[in-house]
């Protein structure tokens, strides 16, 4: 579309300076050549049928980055037309209701849901060949959630945790626990009205689980959140995070969901203690200069996403929105990605291409580390219910 | 001159087919009847055809297997103990929504009414310069985007927000009540309703005869009587009106609890844009409530209009 677009601005611009000196043109003439520009124009947007294929993409706001996308047609043999979503469940409906994307990328706990809908096929592995440079950890957590008679439906991108941070300025140095957001004499500082959370049961609920789980018998809650390719929760243990959060809701200063708006409330003052996404963070320090943010991970356990590719069975391209794909974990795009979104690649030779400081913000992380961290999964289909109304309940 | 007799039949064709009851019913009616009906009564129908449906929950289409499911849980299984000052009550999660959106609601209205009423008598009362420069004036910040306003709230709400660094500065703050919550939603409700609440009133007003008023000083009676005996009651239709303008949509409001309840207010809207769209996705139940509050809705001004003629809506 943009390059159609160009191309007419491009005419529109060449007939308007032939219209400033057209003393000795007939109109007849002019008229002529206009048409015959504007055709050839048309013949030119037209044309891009026959040329490289376009595979539609719909993903984040970062992959429509100028230099990402750049970056993937220096790369591929195609043009690449990204719609912005803001959410894993826009991204199922948007695939689910037309056949308009070759590619989506959603998170990983929703990945699932695209599968069990028959909406995805398996990776191709020859057009993937950055597939076997990524972490041994993603390649089993993609094992566990979306592998099914031996194929894998996805492919790993950019990943990163939630823990939370605090103002160091107020709130003093810790052992870090879930145990702050719970728990008012936690540290000795007032957090009533001071604590943000999440504002999505998806991330919210967990920390509930992880808090639950370390107290005494509470060790079904993290096997309900690591053993299974979905949260197998019970229908107590729901009721009882739903009792959790609905206790701590009055001394919440509120729920925060985009990441934009963390970070302006977090440098207003609106508030000490905040659920996060480490990138938001890294964001905060790295463009506002923020040293007063200090970004931890609780002691009962970090829950990470993964963003993953998806490729429709219905796309016309299927090869050519795998090599897309695979470019998303090539070192050099993959360097792009990291950069627009302060999250690190699932590549780790991704680092490769960023210089020291980036390295070190969003670069290569410790596979020990990785292992830590729980990935974010979808609620079983047998809870579904009593979940979202659990999550209804605390915000109502 | 044969141009002009083509004109001739072609107008006397026109006005023979105009003067046509059915046609002229087509040409005036017919294109709002259409957008009606295209953008308005079918996916009201739909919605209606949803919401006692049910959605797979592996495919998420909907299954068209009819069930009252859907309505039968906006009231029943709520465990939740909420309170509202020292009355403790058990709600779902739908039932609270729609009694907050209520309570809201009304509260913007009637704040609406007490700002509004006073200065929609002046500007009645003003000659017409005066007026239209003081209505210039009291609309000219609702020619902003209803966004930005709600956002400019935003930045007054809040444990660091402008009021609490003024109280603060002063050494008051901050107060709890001042952060985001059901007072910001209250104050950017009025101050998004509050010109459609004015210029109902005003027109009410406007066609008030106030030699009655007068006649009634004259005779003795107070300011209080006149206003309780006279005005209030020949511009009740125009009150009426302009508490429905700011109340149905009060209701239903999305972006301003959006922005001021930091995710901690629940209306009605919220609520069913996370059933829509959001992570606990179905279409049935976000139908279902939806329709819940429609009818809720239709009652009620169904109960207004036996009091109110609707062709005094506005006016007097």
């Amino acid at each position: 579309m943009s390059h159609c677009d160009e191309a007419t601005n491009d005419i529109e611009v060449s007939t308007n300076s032939k219209r400033s000196g057209t003393d000795g043109v007939s109109r007849r003439a002019y008229l002529a050549s206009a048409g015959a520009a504007t055709m050839f124009a048309s013949a030119g947007c037209a044309g891009g049928g026959g040329g490289a294929p376009t595979i539609n993409v719909i993903t984040w706001n970062d992959f429509a980055q100028d230099p990402v996308v750049e970056s993937v047609e220096e790369n591929v043999d195609a043009t690449v037309e990204i719609t912005s979503s803001t959410s894993s469940t826009e991204m199922f409906q948007q695939m689910n209701q037309s056949g308009d994307f070759d590619v989506a990328v959603p998170n990983n706990n929703l990945v699932p849901r695209f599968l069990n809908a028959d909406l995805i096929e398996p990776v191709n592995t020859d057009a993937v060949d950055n597939y076997g440079s990524i972490y041994q950890k993603f390649r089993d957590f993609v094992g566990q959630q979306f592998t099914q008679d031996g194929n894998a439906y996805g492919v790993p991108i950019r990943w990163g945790w939630y823990g939370y941070a605090y103002d160091t300025r107020e709130v003093p140095d810790h052992e870090p626990s879930y145990n702050i957001m719970f728990e008012d004499d936690y540290v000795d500082t007032d957090l009533d009205g001071q604590v943000i959370m999440y504002d999505e049961a998806a991330k919210t609920m967990p920390v509930a689980a992880l808090y639950l789980a370390a107290s005494e018998g509470g060790s079904s809650y993290k096997e309900a959140l690591t053993e299974n390719d979905r949260m197998t929760f019970t229908e107590d243990q729901i009721q009882n995070m739903r009792d959790l959060l609905i206790d701590q809701k009055p001394s919440l200063e509120g729920y925060i969901s985009s990441d934009t708006t963390f970070i302006q409330q977090f440098q207003q003052g609106n508030f000490l203690v905040g659920h996060s996404g480490r990138n938001e963070i890294v964001r905060l320090q790295e463009n506002q200069d923020a040293d007063w943010v200090e970004f931890v991970v609780p002691r009962e356990g970090a829950m990470a996403w993964y963003e993953t590719a998806v490729v429709s069975q219905a796309s016309d391209n299927p090869e050519m929105a795998w090599e897309v794909v695979n470019e998303y974990i090539s070192p050099a795009t993959g360097a792009e990605l990291a950069r627009q979104g302060k999250s690190p690649s699932c590549n780790p030779n991704v680092a490769d291409e960023l210089d020291e400081t980036e390295a070190e913000l969003y670069g290569r992380i410790d596979p020990e580390r990785i292992e830590q961290f729980i990935p974010f999964k979808d609620i079983d289909s047998d809870v579904q219910e009593p979940y979202n109304a659990a999550w209804e309940e605390v915000k109502a | 001159m044969a141009a002009p007799d083509r004109d001739e039949t072609l107008r006397a064709t026109l006005v023979r087919g105009l003067s046509r009851r059915r046609t002229s019913l087509g040409v005036t009616v017919g294109p709002s009847a259409i957008w009606i009906v295209l953008l308005l009564v079918a996916p009201l129908a739909f919605m209606t055809a949803v919401s006692f449906a049910s959605i797979d929950s592996v495919t998420f289409d909907i299954v068209w297997e009819p069930t009252v499911n859907n309505y039968y849980n906006l009231v029943a299984g709520g465990t939740s103990e909420y309170s509202l000052g020292p009355l403790v009550y058990k709600a779902t999660a739908f039932e609270k929504a729609v009694l907050l959106s209520y309570a809201i609601a009304t509260v913007a209205t009637v704040l609406c009414l007490v700002f509004a009423f006073p200065l929609a008598y002046v500007l009645a009362r003003l000659d017409d310069r005066m007026f239209k420069i003081v209505i210039y004036l009291v609309l000219l910040p609702f020619f902003t985007m209803y966004l930005v306003r709600a956002y400019s709230w935003r930045l007054m709400f809040g444990q660091s927000g402008v009021l609490n660094q003024v109280l603060g500065a002063v050494g008051v703050g901050p107060v709890g009540a001042f952060e985001f919550g059901i007072l910001a939603i209250i104050v950017g409700l009025t101050h998004a309703y509050f010109p459609y609440m004015l210029i109902t009133l005003y027109a009410s007003l406007d066609g008030l005869d106030f030699s009655l008023i007068e006649a009634a000083r004259d005779l003795g009676a107070s300011r209080v009587d006149i206003v309780k005996d006279h005005i209030i009651p020949l511009t009740l239709p125009g009150i009426v009106g302009g508490c429905l303008f700011v109340f149905v949509p009060s209701v239903g409001a999305f972006i301003t609890p959006q922005i001021l309840g930091q995710g901690k207010v629940q209306m009605i809207g919220i609520l069913i844009e996370q059933r829509a769209i959001g992570e606990a996705t179905n279409a049935a139940t976000a139908s279902a409530a939806s329709m819940a509050v429609v009818v809720s809705i239709v009652v009620a001004m169904f109960l207004v209009f036996r009091y109110v003629n609707l062709d005094e809506l506005g006016g007097v």
